[in-house]
């Protein structure tokens, strides 16, 4: 078991910057899921911690150990690709096998270990089988298991789910998350869905354009995102954004005025004045509360979405802009018609001209 | 950069700029020497030519004593001709096989994939004997004719496996809008295949061009030689004068050097994408 | 013009819907198949069956069973040459087997190295000599090694190998692997092609997972590389060995029919040359002709059934 620290780690080929200026710390046996959109350097990132790629500055540590210039074999982590990557011309078996025999591992050892890993994922009854003649969730499980057989410290996963159907996704979700809590191994996991990173992960590390956005545990993020990448990245669907105006400050709070209505929020002191433009980010799923201290915002039905538990409201606000409003599923509302959002006050995010939340980062929804 | 990759790069560098000096020296070395005086052809083989040891003389000699731009014609018409019919023949043929579940589909792509493996060259004693009952010793439409026999199945597996890549919904929607299949293969299928013609035309263009047997047996007289065949005698005949081999070796390089260098991305590209599947 | 030709042909079709075969499929079919039945299986059928004949002065042929074998295996005007240019031919395909597709093999490692700078115009230029024909190959290197002008000597001297030089192509005991060892440079690229489209082939995870797995360059070249290309490799040989048995150009434009010295350099290609149209005194028959090709015939069909039934089957294509 082992912990992973990444100091000032900095990626880029010729002038593209892929990675700039990471720096994390990951405990031992934690999962830690890192997300973003594609092309974020998520992927990259893994690799590097893996070995497979070089950085072009900064320290590696993988159990207190600088491992820059260790090659992957030696770094006591194994990895669960995307495509699985699993040798075609071997069996089950042999592709479990196959990692140990460079470690010299014995033979009694190997067989034993292939057999647990095997018993572990349910496919002690397939080691001699050939990866074609598996299903998708099968191979999956090979390739799990040709990681635990390695008995790392830290397993790295590289969207491990996407080439799996919905079903079968939601299983191997789980029977990941159970693997964790049985390994107690630290794993790193790297996928660009939202839901995988909210449900696996014991802290999530959202990433853009090659740099770390935010840090920190599922609900946290999704609590006090700290910029507007982060807030439109975690929680679906995505979070409302309207413009909105300071019209007067007061201490630790703000008159605002956006679409159409006005209130008073919460802000850090000293963040704003009077007359900044900021944006007012609201989630679909506050914004029909009704409850004292909401804030009443008019608009139009444009369309409306019925999923038995709920309904998505679409709808135009006086201000012109269109938002997405998660209303109960029986929800009295038809196209055309019009349509009043109850806000509470203490779900309302704010962020600044530059996208930087204004909010103090410990408030509950 | 993979780790271990750096100090490994340079030996994979000079071992590859080793064996294409290999490859291509010999080329170039002709090349160079046809452009030079006998004296400076063997004084000093490796320099290029300069303005004292310059001359022509060889290809005035090709070109006075042999019809080397009738040649050229000759093989020009041969290859392009023969490339013509098995594209579009091979893709009527192809478009059948694959488009079609009728009775002896797999007997007939079997029997068209004989010729894959199985060179047609073996056959030239009959072949011989049949252009001689048809009267068309000593022309082209014989070259043509076996060139396009020799092409076929190949041709035909090729631009199958391609065919077989369009999407079928394009044809079922054209079936829809009461196209015949005639205008189905002739504006949709021909006109979509034309990435595939790169890939047939490295399997059966180059070999044309380049082949000796066929010119030799079916077409060795006056007037009918392909470049192949015609420096081929050429420099049997005048193999003593240096300037007059190397400007022939020459004339008969330089337009398959252009139009590879031209197209040898397409090339290079079909070879490694249709080859082996 | 469309509104024509549609209705030109919809009625044809709703007649031959009912018959047996769409009359469609005939035509599409019918070119292919006319073209490549009588100029290409015709003829190999016909010399087969030519092999069972005799010809005699007069021009006219009769049945003579399998007598034109027995005559080309047991005859000595006949076999000591068709033996030659068999032990010689096999001499040609495996200094291709080994020279050819190793070289082959290596430049295809070398150029598909991950971010090689310069790939494609390695790729380029090695694939050169392949396009060009056997004829002009064989003139260029018989100039490059003509001791008359000793160029091939000069560049050896260089290196420091100078005395190593001989007149390769004229002597008995060196034509055939010099021939050979042209036919090797200038046909390089097609095993080269083959084998470094089927390595690109191969997914740089599974490459990545040998890593993380702790193989070595050398382990991941032995271990997952190569049993992955396996099936090219049996392509390029049986592709090599029809090649290789059907070869003639280059001996003929290097040695001539008579494929000297002292027949060193003769092979089935080359004999079948002149028994079917005769050398010197000796007067061309098409019989015999025919019956050394079918000959040839069966050797290279023993290969691609070796190949199709012995080696194919069990080397499993992979996919991705």
């Amino acid at each position: 078991m082992a912990d992973v620290s990444l100091h000032g780690i900095a990626k880029s080929y010729g002038s593209a910057e892929i990675l700039r200026d990471i720096n994390l710390s990951i405990d031992d046996g934690e999962f830690v899921v890192f997300v973003g959109p594609s092309g974020c350097g998520k992927s990259t990132l893994l690799r590097t911690i893996a070995g497979l790629e070089n950085v072009s500055a900064g320290e590696l540590r993988i159990g207190g150990k600088r491992v820059n210039e260790m090659p992957p074999a030696e770094r006591k982590i194994a990895m669960v690709f995307q495509s699985y990557a699993l040798y075609p011309h071997m069996s089950v078996y042999k592709n479990m096998a196959f990692g140990l025999k460079f470690a010299k591992t014995d033979k009694s050892e190997v067989d034993r270990r292939v057999r647990r890993a095997a018993d572990i994922l349910k496919l002690s009854a397939l080691l001699d089988r050939k990866p074609r003649e598996l299903s998708g969730g099968q191979r999956q499980r090979v390739a799990i298991g040709r990681a635990i057989v390695r008995e790392p410290s830290v397993f790295l996963f590289d969207e491990p789910l996407s080439n799996l159907d919905a079903a079968l996704r939601v299983n191997t979700r789980l029977e990941i998350a159970k693997l964790h809590r049985e390994l107690g191994a630290t794993m790193i996991y790297v996928t660009h869905d939202q839901v995988e990173a909210m449900t696996l992960a014991s802290k999530i590390v959202v990433m853009n354009h090659g740099r770390i956005e935010q840090v920190g545990a599922p609900l946290d993020l999704y609590r006090n995102p700290r910029n507007l990448f982060v807030a439109g990245f975690i929680g679906s669907p995505r979070m409302n954004f309207i413009k909105g105006q300071v019209r007067s400050v007061a201490g630790h709070s703000a008159t605002i005025g956006f679409a159409g209505a006005e209130a008073v929020l919460e802000v850090a002191p000293g963040r704003v004045k009077a007359g900044d433009e900021v944006t007012v980010g609201i989630r679909p799923e506050h914004m029909a509360q009704d409850g004292p201290q909401t804030i009443p915002l008019e608009g139009r039905i444009d369309a409306i979405e019925r999923l038995g538990e709920a309904s998505y409201v679409y709808m135009k606000l006086a201000g012109g802009e269109d938002v997405i409003v998660r209303s109960p599923g029986d929800a009295d509302a038809a196209p055309g018609s019009g349509y009043i959002a109850h806000v509470p006050s203490r779900s309302v995010h704010i962020f600044d001209a530059q996208g930087q939340s204004m909010q103090a980062s410990t408030r509950m929804p | 950069m993979r780790p271990l990759a750096r100090p490994g790069r340079i030996a994979v560098h000079i071992a590859l700029i080793l064996y294409t000096i290999l490859a291509v020296g010999p080329i170039a070395l002709i090349l160079i020497n046809a452009f030079k005086t006998r004296r400076a052809i063997f004084s000093d083989p490796l320099g290029f030519p300069d303005a004292r040891t310059f001359t022509t003389i060889g290809f005035d000699q090709v070109f006075a004593k042999s019809d080397f731009g009738l040649y050229f014609v000759n093989s020009l018409t041969v290859t392009v001709i023969s490339l013509g019919l098995i594209i579009l023949i091979g893709a009527m043929a192809a478009w059948a096989l694959t488009e079609y579940r009728f009775r002896g589909n797999t007997i007939i792509a079997l029997y068209m994939a004989i010729g894959i493996m199985v060179p047609i060259r073996l056959g030239s004693v009959s072949i011989l004997r049949m252009m001689v009952d048809l009267n068309l010793v000593n022309t082209l439409t014989a070259l043509i004719l076996v060139y396009v026999a020799q092409g076929l199945p190949l041709a035909i597996l090729i631009l199958g496996e391609f065919i077989q890549q369009i999407p079928k919904d394009l044809r079922d929607a054209a079936r829809c809008d009461g196209v015949s299949e005639y205008r189905i293969f002739g504006s949709i299928i021909l006109p979509l295949i034309t990435p595939a013609i790169a890939t047939v035309a490295v399997f059966t263009m180059v070999p044309i061009w380049n082949d000796l047997w066929f010119p030799l047996i079916l077409a060795p007289g006056d007037g009918k030689q392909t470049v192949t065949l015609g420096v081929q005698q050429f420099i049997g005949q005048y193999v003593t004068d240096w300037n007059a081999v190397l400007a022939s070796l020459t004339l008969a390089i330089a337009p398959i050097l252009v139009l590879y260098l031209f197209f040898s991305r397409y090339l290079v590209r079909g070879l490694t994408a249709g080859a082996v599947k | 013009m469309s509104d024509i030709t549609a209705l030109g042909v919809q009625p044809a079709e709703r007649v031959f819907a009912r018959s047996r075969f769409p009359l469609h499929i005939a035509v599409f079919l019918a070119p292919a198949l006319v073209i490549y039945t009588v100029f290409s299986i015709y003829p190999l059928v016909d010399t087969i069956r030519l092999s069972f004949y005799s010809g005699d002065e007069t021009g006219a042929r009769h049945f003579s069973g399998l007598s034109n074998f027995y005559t080309l295996l047991t005859d000595p005007a006949w076999s000591g040459h068709f033996w030659n240019a068999l032990k010689n031919n096999l001499i040609f395909f495996s200094i291709h087997m080994v020279v050819q597709n190793g070289i082959g093999l290596g430049l295809a490692m070398l150029l598909s190295l991950p971010r090689l700078t310069g790939g494609s115009v390695y790729r380029t230029l090695l694939f050169l000599p392949t396009m060009l024909s056997v004829v002009i190959i064989g003139f260029i290197w018989q100039l490059m090694l003509n001791p008359l002008w000793g160029i091939a000597e000069k560049i050896l001297d260089a290196v420091g190998l100078g005395s190593f030089f001989g007149p390769w192509l004229g002597q008995e005991s060196t034509a055939l692997i010099t021939v050979s060892l042209i036919s090797v440079w200038q046909f390089v690229g097609i095993p080269m092609m083959l084998i470094y489209a089927a390595l690109l082939n191969i997914p740089d995870d599974l490459l990545d997972a040998a890593t993380v797995d702790g193989a070595g360059p050398f382990s991941v070249f032995w271990f997952v590389r190569l049993p992955l290309i396996l099936p090219t490799l049996g392509v390029v040989s049986i592709l090599t060995f029809v090649a290789n048995f059907n070869a003639f150009d280059l001996i003929y434009a290097v040695k001539g029919a008579l494929a000297g010295p002292n027949f060193s350099t003769d092979i089935l290609g080359t004999f079948f040359y002149r028994t079917f149209f005769g050398y010197q005194l000796q007067v061309g028959s098409p019989t015999m002709g025919a019956t050394v090709a079918t000959a040839m015939l069966i050797i290279i069909l023993i290969g691609v059934l070796i190949y199709l039934f012995g080696v194919q089957r069990r080397l499993q294509r992979h996919t991705f």
